[in-house]
């Protein structure tokens, strides 16, 4: 079933066209991965879903609704989590406080009964309850990586929107990561997720897609030498295609002649 | 207790608690149509007109001081800022001291205005462009601040000497003016100020975390920060109307309210109430009591935060990122 759907997106930082009359679909309860270059507008895509970035061009629509639409602090059918690049606080807040704001729009004033059990309910499902008086400034990127999945997981999201989730990460963390973003697919939310790791993409997404050219191509339907190809084009490097079970991955192809 | 303890002490020598208790014993019992007989009309006017109105404005200023500074630090997600280094305090003492010198508005509502004008100016100056740095932003509050101590400077130089006097004396930071006129004028800014930034606390942990952060689980952080913003202007522009400048104290207690209470700005807000309005008073007590004459406020805010301030850092360090 679509759950969102953008037609002709277009979007301008200053005078940079990042996004030209873009198209796509997302299905609900699916894990989709978009691979591209850096720079390649995946981040400002992502704004715009969101909420975060409302001057674009276009149609995006959420459940039917129209983006802008869409307001905060209101109960809508839809509940967005988004999980931005970067994040870093000045503040040594404990786990718990951080998670807590993720609480923020269910109301007005102190936090209510209900909204410490989601919070310890949240950070026992990521085993995470016994850090929860510790320093955020002092957790391991990974430990903050996982934080932060828990501070979206409280706001009972519908759509999680994920920038480069295992950015940073161990192989540990990564795993453990995306194992779990599984597992929520399993439970019913729709799980869209940039990542710069194709294999990991081919491991654990249901679809892929590449941003490329302004404009976001679905990989899904193509065949492996048509992916192959695709991604050889998108990073500009040659790619060697490598069995794995019934799945192919794929590495940089290292051509000796060029010393 | 500090409250009771700031009220036996003063410069016309400390009053027994036993005294004090039988005159708000017999002062309680004639305001229920009691006779009691009150042994010393002087004590009570000391204690009525000087020093509970000095002890209340104190703890006032104190703990706005206070507040205003953790609201600060929380919306501008830097630990070192204060009302004074984002050009509050400067901006309402030119603005009080230029309706000192021409009463066109009155004294609360020009320090208002213009502490209002300067954390503006401050906000646009470092935020050029997408985002602005902790550094610049401290920067620019430095400077706009110095340009509104250079305009009070030139307000000083241009009035008479009776007006100058008065001027001096309470950028100095002067407690000892204070009256029950003065508490009436501070009471409502500040107990509304205060009152909403207790009321809007839970949400200064998320806007310390940053505006993206705050959009991503769907609050929108532009009228809270407007809110909190305005109320902690507000204020300090009328602690610094009623008692002149007292600079770094909203920088200090902040930083002492966290490390005893912890970074949440839910229990820190309290804190800062607590801690500021009765670190305010027992500083206000020693500047009153230790020497014959009185020394002015903001020596000793210096003088006793310093040490403790040092010795709370080197006890339990706290670990700041970046």
């Amino acid at each position: 079933m679509k759950l969102i759907t953008i037609e002709k997106l277009s979007f301008c930082y200053g005078k940079l066209q990042i996004l030209k009359e873009l198209d796509a679909t997302f299905m609900r309860g699916e894990f989709s991965v978009i691979l591209g270059r850096n720079g390649s507008g995946k981040s400002s895509l992502f704004q715009i879903l969101a909420g975060v970035q409302k001057d674009y061009h276009g149609c995006v629509k959420i459940n039917g609704i129209e983006r802008r639409a869409i307001k905060r602090q209101r109960a809508s059918d839809v509940r967005i989590g988004f999980m931005s690049q970067f994040h870093q606080t000045t503040f040594p807040f404990s786990v718990f406080d951080v998670v807590m704001t993720g609480r923020a729009s269910f109301t007005h004033f102190a936090p209510r009964a209900e909204d410490r059990q989601r919070v310890e309910t949240v950070l026992k499902q990521f085993n995470l309850w016994v850090y929860k008086d510790r320093p955020y400034t002092q957790l391991s990127g990974g430990e903050r990586q996982l934080v932060l999945l828990c501070r979206v997981m409280v706001q009972d999201p519908d759509i999680i929107l994920l920038d480069e989730p295992t950015n940073h990460l161990d192989l540990h963390y990564q795993v453990k990561v995306l194992e779990n973003l599984q597992r929520l697919t399993s439970e019913g939310k729709t799980i869209i997720c940039i990542m710069h790791d194709p294999n990991l993409a081919f491991l654990y997404g249901e679809r892929l897609f590449l941003m490329q050219n302004q404009q976001l191509r679905s990989l899904s339907q193509l065949s492996v030498l048509e992916i192959h190809q695709s991604l050889e084009e998108a990073y500009q490097v040659p790619l060697a295609s490598v069995k794995h079970g019934d799945r192919n991955l794929i590495i940089p192809r290292i051509t000796s002649n060029d010393f | 207790m500090v409250l009771l303890f700031s009220l036996a002490l003063g410069s016309t020598g400390f009053v027994s608690i036993t005294d004090l208790l039988y005159h708000m014993y017999a002062r309680c019992a004639s305001a229920f149509g009691l006779e009691i007989s009150v042994s010393d009309r002087n004590l009570e006017t000391i204690l009525w007109q000087v020093r509970l109105p000095r002890i209340l404005l104190t703890f006032m200023v104190g703990a706005a001081l206070a507040v205003a500074g953790g609201v600060l630090q929380a919306v501008f997600r830097n630990p070192i800022v204060d009302p004074f280094s984002l050009g509050i305090s400067s901006g309402s003492a030119f603005g009080a001291a230029l309706s000192m010198l021409i009463s066109l508005i009155p004294l609360n509502l020009s320090a208002f205005l213009f502490g209002v004008v300067a954390v503006v100016i401050t906000y646009f100056v470092s935020y050029t462009g997408s985002r602005g740095s902790l550094v610049t932003m401290v920067l620019a509050g430095m400077i706009i601040s110095g340009v509104f101590t250079a305009f009070l400077t030139v307000l000083q130089y241009l009035s008479d000497p009776y007006k100058l006097q008065s001027i001096v004396q309470w950028t100095m930071g002067n407690l000892h003016t204070a009256s029950w006129a003065k508490v009436r004028t501070a009471v409502l800014p500040i107990l509304l100020g205060i009152a909403v930034i207790l009321a809007l606390r839970w949400k200064l942990d998320l806007l310390s975390l940053g505006e993206q952060e705050a959009i991503a689980v769907g609050v929108d952080p532009k009228i809270i920060k407007l809110v909190m913003i305005g109320a902690a202007t507000m204020i300090t522009a009328s602690s610094v109307a009623a008692v002149g400048m007292i600079s770094l104290f909203g920088l200090i207690v902040p930083h002492i309210s966290r490390m005893l209470v912890g970074p949440s700005n839910a229990q820190g807000t309290w804190a800062n109430i607590l801690i500021g309005g009765t670190f305010l008073l027992l500083i206000d007590d020693f500047s009153r009591t230790l020497l014959p004459f009185e020394i002015p406020v903001g020596v000793f805010t210096m003088m006793l935060g310093t040490p403790l301030f040092i010795y709370l850092m080197r006890k339990n360090a706290i670990n700041w990122s970046a």
